[in-house]
């Protein structure tokens, strides 16, 4: 088989809570724990959940931005875990990632070339051909020349996005990161940035780890899913058995919630009991045990494993 | 035959600023029947809250005003009514809710008092009946250990569990029309599909009309009988939401419902709908949706299409549906 482009292995990532009043024992939110997969060269890989289930801290970890409690995380097989900064200065350049707040990830004070050709100095492109570069990748994501002198306050919302998925472009990354990066979209300007990255995708031969909150989006843009909650993967599959076939009975219930556009589909519905448990607490066993409408003794007392039950299909439940 | 309970007619709202005039809402034509829920339905700044505030009349402290149409409710004008008379009709017959529940609910009060108020104003309880029916309204909206919670304050609840004081706030004087402006956008879809069933299960009980307003379609579909659609502060399309999903007449419509990925349906791309919605400062001539639409003629630039009926119960704005007037220059 081919070397993965990631690999990621038991990552956990726990930060720690401030004490309260009465100090005691140490404890953590346990924001990604235990967390496995890969990714292809060349594919989309979904990852999706509910807030707070530790999509971005798992993002943020790839990106390097954050430090893993434990785990490791393999870059076409080698171990970039422990590297050195300076060690990981080329492999950096590799991985980019795409925000959900446009706005918030670019410099207000930068004209829009100048956010683009950033990173271009930053890993030191050849300074005569950066202007042709940012003009190059302005027009890759549907901007023009007009667009380089402005600054990010005169776009749209999806514009900047556009500046965003250019920046991120601008080195020849081979992974990128997109962290809910349709969510704060309208719905038409989200389809044209989801057709964007497709396009560019096939042009540039990105692999993406696609973060989002929202199945539908996740579902049409990914090869394959993995279904997160409370910090670990519940399910991962390849997007049409994991709608057809979800075995998990959080994705089944995360299926059926999903209002669908169609007023003639009735459909039964998993209704979940209560919230979403604190990951700084979370239950005991299979942390999904407390809304599960299916959960028998084991499950509160025993932390189910991640299996693989058919070729690819991954789930981590007692019932299978 | 239907029963009339709302008639929003050719409403215009206006905010004036130093730097002119933002037609936030204008000629927007809404009309919600007794037990009926109507979806409104846009892109964000297309003036769907402006709309839902000028029913509620809260728009005192902006610089927006109400500048043309009438808001019939029972016989009254709403546009016109005093702040006075208003009051009367505001949390009684019309109740409100928000994306944001901390809108409505007072930090500073303990959940229960909140309730308690607005039944002792309008359905003049004395304290221990309010407290009763509060306790009994939290129960409704399935807040477990409801005796306990009404003596909490709403910073101590959940998103879900606050979305859910709302509502029982909103619905403890049994409101004729409930006005629910994306009321679950901000909460999980787990936690979404809670609150929709709750919203669903009240209404059909107490035949409640719900006014919804989402930009989500697959909210709209599962919710609403009719749906009205708003572009750049215009009605542009209104109709059953059977024809609305199946029979689209309007450009806009049609972009918009092939615009989002669906459940379970394969397909490589999606249609998109090119371009940006307009800012008020750049209002484009003639239709607004013009410099998007696909099927743009040249009348189109030049004049504004009225809302007209193409059908029993559907009407449209766009001028592949009707004869073009002769041009006022
Ligand atoms: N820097 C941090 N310090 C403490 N807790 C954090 C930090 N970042 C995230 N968390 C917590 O970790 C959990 C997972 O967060 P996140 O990865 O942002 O979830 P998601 O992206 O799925 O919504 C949440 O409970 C969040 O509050
Ligand atoms: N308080 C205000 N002052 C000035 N303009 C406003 C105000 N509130 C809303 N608007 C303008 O009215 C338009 C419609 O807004 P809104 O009704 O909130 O849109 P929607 O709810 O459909 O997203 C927007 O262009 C917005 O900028
Ligand atoms: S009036 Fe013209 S521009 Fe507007 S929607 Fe109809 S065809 Fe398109
Ligand atoms: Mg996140
Ligand atoms: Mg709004």
């Amino acid at each position: 088989m081919e070397t993965p482009l990631v690999e990621v292995k038991n990552l956990k990532k726990y930060f720690p809570k401030k004490k309260g009043l009465l100090g005691g024992n140490k404890s953590y939110v346990k924001a990604v724990d235990d967390v496995s997969f890969t990714i292809r060269k060349g594919e989309t890989l979904g990852l999706v959940g509910e807030s707070g289930c530790g999509k971005s801290t798992t993002g943020r970890m790839l990106m390097k931005l954050l430090d893993p409690t434990e785990g490791q995380i393999l870059f076409e097989g080698q171990d970039i875990t422990g590297l050195s900064d300076n060690q990981i200065r080329t492999i950096r350049k590799e991985f980019q990632m795409v925000f959900q707040d446009p706005y918030a990830s670019l410099n207000p004070r930068m004209k829009v070339g100048e956010i683009i050709e950033e990173p271009l100095i930053v890993h030191g492109y050849p300074k005569e051909k950066r202007q042709e570069r940012v003009l190059h990748l302005l027009e890759v994501v549907g901007l023009s020349a007009y667009h380089a002198d402005r600054y990010p306050h005169e776009f749209s919302g999806g514009q900047r996005q556009r500046v965003g998925i250019a920046r991120a472009l601008a080195v020849n990354p081979k992974l990128i990161i997109a962290d809910e990066p349709v969510s704060a979209l309208d719905v038409s300007i989200q389809s044209q940035i989801l057709n964007l990255l497709k396009d560019l995708q096939e042009e540039f031969e990105l692999t993406y780890l696609f973060i989002a909150h929202d199945l539908s989006v996740v579902e049409h843009i990914s090869d394959r899913v993995g279904v997160m909650y409370l910090g670990k993967i519940v399910e991962l599959t390849d997007k049409e058995t994991l709608y057809k076939e979800p075995l998990h009975p959080y994705t089944k219930a995360l299926l059926s919630a999903v209002p669908i556009p169609n007023p003639r589909l009735k459909r039964e519905r998993i209704l979940l009991k209560g919230d979403i448990p604190s990951p700084s607490n979370p239950p005991s066993g299979c942390t999904f045990h407390t809304r599960c409408p299916f959960a028998t003794e084991e499950c509160s007392k025993k932390v189910p494993k991640l299996k693989e039950i058919a070729k690819g299909h991954f789930v981590s439940c007692h019932l299978y | 035959m239907a029963e009339k309970l709302l008639e929003i007619k050719n409403l215009q709202t206006h905010f004036k600023s130093d730097r002119g005039v933002v037609k936030a809402v204008d000629d927007v034509t809404i009309t919600v029947n007794k037990g009926e829920t109507v979806g409104v339905v846009g892109e964000s700044g297309c003036g769907k809250s402006v709309t839902s505030l000028s029913v509620m009349r809260l728009l005192k402290d902006t610089p927006g005003k109400i500048v043309g149409g009438t808001i019939e409710f029972e016989g009254k004008d709403l546009a016109h009514l005093s702040e006075k008379e208003m009051r009367l009709i505001r949390g009684n017959d019309i109740a409100m809710i928000f994306q944001e529940p901390m809108t409505s609910l007072n930090p500073v009060y303990k959940i229960g008092r909140q309730i308690e108020e607005a039944v002792m104003l309008h359905l003049k309880y004395d304290k221990k009946q309010a407290r009763e029916h509060a306790i009994k309204m939290l129960k409704l909206v399935g807040i477990p250990r409801a005796e306990e919670i009404v003596d909490e304050f709403p910073y101590q609840l959940s998103g879900g569990m606050r979305q859910r004081v709302m509502i029982a706030m909103a619905m403890a004087c049994n409101p004729k029309l409930l006005i629910a402006d994306e009321p679950t956008t901000a909460l999980d879809v787990t936690i979404q599909a809670q609150i929709l069933d709750l919203m669903r299960n009240l209404s059909k009980e107490r035949g409640t009309s719900i006014m919804m307003i989402t930009h989500d379609l697959g909210v709209v579909a599962e919710m609403c009988d009719r749906v009205v659609v708003m572009y750049a502060g215009k009605v542009v399309e209104e109709a059953d939401v059977f024809t609305i999903f199946e029979n689209p007449k309007h450009p806009y419509t049609e972009g918009l419902l092939n615009s989002v990925p669906k459940l379970g349906q394969k397909i490589k791309r999606l249609e998109s709908i090119p371009g940006n919605v307009p800012t008020p400062g750049n209002m484009p001539q003639g239709c607004k949706f013009a410099p998007r639409c696909g099927k743009v003629m040249d009348i189109c630039t030049k004049q504004d299409p009225e809302l007209k009926m193409i059908d029993k119960d559907h009407t449209c704005r766009c001028w592949l549906y009707q004869e073009s007037g002769v041009l006022e220059v």
